[in-house]
């Protein structure tokens, strides 16, 4: 009885948690995708699949990079059917859903061209900087949400900043004066 | 391990924007930001990219989930069509959700207070359980996030509520989530307090349910006090003595417009 208990606690536990982890989920689809409701598909996949696994998981693994590892595979997936599909609709340029908000707001102008400018990054670089900078993974937990080293995580992190960076100052390239530790 | 003439690595500037740095390794790149200015804007200019893109993606976390991706609904909709081992799993679940921590399947009807009241009690226990004890992320939106967490959790609740201020008591807001129960969804926040105890206020709205006096609570031995005000309910409970939880259940109620 006593591990039966502990056993519902740690399930009631875990749903708890991934209801918990809804908003950050819906906020990271929509900053992948374009469309509102591809990116609601998208959240909904990931917790059908997560529900699927869930007698699977026993451990206290962290549940919030237990689920955005899910998503991101069925994003990875979904990208390549894209791929596979011969002359797709191209995606839509803008950002329909980011656009759209606050319009009130005097930062949303330049909101839109930072938004543009994520857009345009490859998507392996536009991933870790979300995860890192707007998600708060820590390194580790966006290498193994991504299934990637963490030296990978911080080129990607790396390359992408400076790109965004260059995209909406329109500046110039700048190294660092200083590269790895020698 | 303080090593001042190590040098700085690429990595490290972007885990000092991140935050990600121990105290030693951020003092060294703020000294090496202070000789280096070209590298200072870049950094900053870093900085404030991160922030930019944070507040641009904010109101994606704050707005209403829509129906079908309520997880409730998920749930039972898997039930409907699973095999026979989630089923089981899902029966244990039914069948001690209510008593067992988050009690998250069966929805009663709370009519008496005495029931609300209990209801109240075992979830705040359940939900201070189950969080205090999780070393890596106990809340869900951190200190620095209040006013993010007081919009989600307000409107979640459709109750206007924020995190009170106990730093005058000596304990130090953490950071908070939103919770389940079988009466909806609720509020938790965290304090730290002396010697590391942690406290949690718990805010649950409990619709029809008559007011109720600060009482104090008990459930699977741990401690708290609970009442209930205008249709809402709150706790507070933690590993304190019970005329320290009295007294700081007496500071939150006002925090909160209640009586006394």
């Amino acid at each position: 009885m006593q591990s039966q208990s502990c056993w519902v606690t740690a399930v009631s536990g875990t749903l708890t948690r991934v209801e918990a982890c809804i908003p950050a989920l819906r906020r990271y689809a929509a900053a992948l995708l374009r469309s509102r409701d591809d990116a609601d598909d998208l959240v909904h996949d990931c917790l059908v699949r997560a529900l699927a696994k869930l007698h699977t998981r026993r451990d206290d693994a962290d549940v919030r990079a237990w689920l955005f590892a899910i998503m991101h595979n069925l994003f990875i997936s979904q990208l390549r059917r894209a791929k596979a599909r011969p002359a797709g609709e191209p995606l839509d340029e803008t950002h329909e859903a980011a656009m759209s908000l606050r319009p009130d707001q005097e930062n949303s102008l330049q909101w839109r061209d930072l938004i543009r400018a994520l857009n345009a990054l490859p998507v392996e670089q536009r991933s870790v900087v979300l995860l890192v900078s707007v998600e708060d993974l820590s390194y580790a937990e966006a290498a193994s949400v991504l299934g990637i080293p963490i030296g990978t995580v911080m080129s990607r992190l790396a390359r992408g900043r400076e790109r965004l960076r260059q995209m909406t100052e329109g500046g110039e390239e700048v190294r660092p004066a200083l590269r790895r530790v020698k | 391990m303080s090593d001042p003439v190590r040098p700085i690595a690429e990595e490290e500037l972007h885990a000092y924007v991140d935050g990600q740095l121990d105290a030693d390794r951020r003092s060294a790149v703020q000294r090496y930001l202070q000789d280096h200015p070209e590298v200072a804007r870049q950094v900053a200019a870093w900085g404030t990219q991160r922030e930019a893109l944070r507040a641009a993606f904010a109101p994606f976390a704050v707005e209403p989930i829509p129906p079908r991706l309520g997880l409730e609904r998920l749930v039972q909709q898997r039930l409907g069509r699973q095999g026979l081992a989630w089923r089981a799993a899902a029966a244990v679940v039914l069948a001690f959700g209510l008593g067992g921590a988050g009690g998250w399947f069966l929805r009663g009807d709370m009519q008496s207070s005495d029931d609300a009241f209990t209801l109240l009690a075992q979830q705040a226990v359940a939900n201070h359980v189950v969080y205090t004890a999780d070393l890596r992320r106990p809340t869900e939106l951190g200190a620095q996030q209040r006013d993010d967490l007081a919009r989600w959790v307000s409107n979640r609740l459709n109750h206007v509520v924020a995190p009170p201020d106990l730093s005058a008591e000596g304990f130090s807001y953490m950071g908070g989530r939103l919770a389940a129960t079988p009466d909806g969804p609720a509020g938790l926040f965290m304090y730290d307090g002396p010697q590391g105890v942690r406290l949690t206020v718990f805010v649950l709205p409990l619709h029809t349910s008559p007011s109720q006096p600060i009482q104090h609570i008990d459930y699977d031995h741990v401690d708290g006090c609970a009442w209930i005000e205008k249709g809402v309910g709150y706790t507070v409970v933690g590993k304190l003595p019970p005329a320290e939880l009295r007294r700081l259940a007496e500071v939150v109620q006002r925090q909160y417009g209640g009586a006394t």
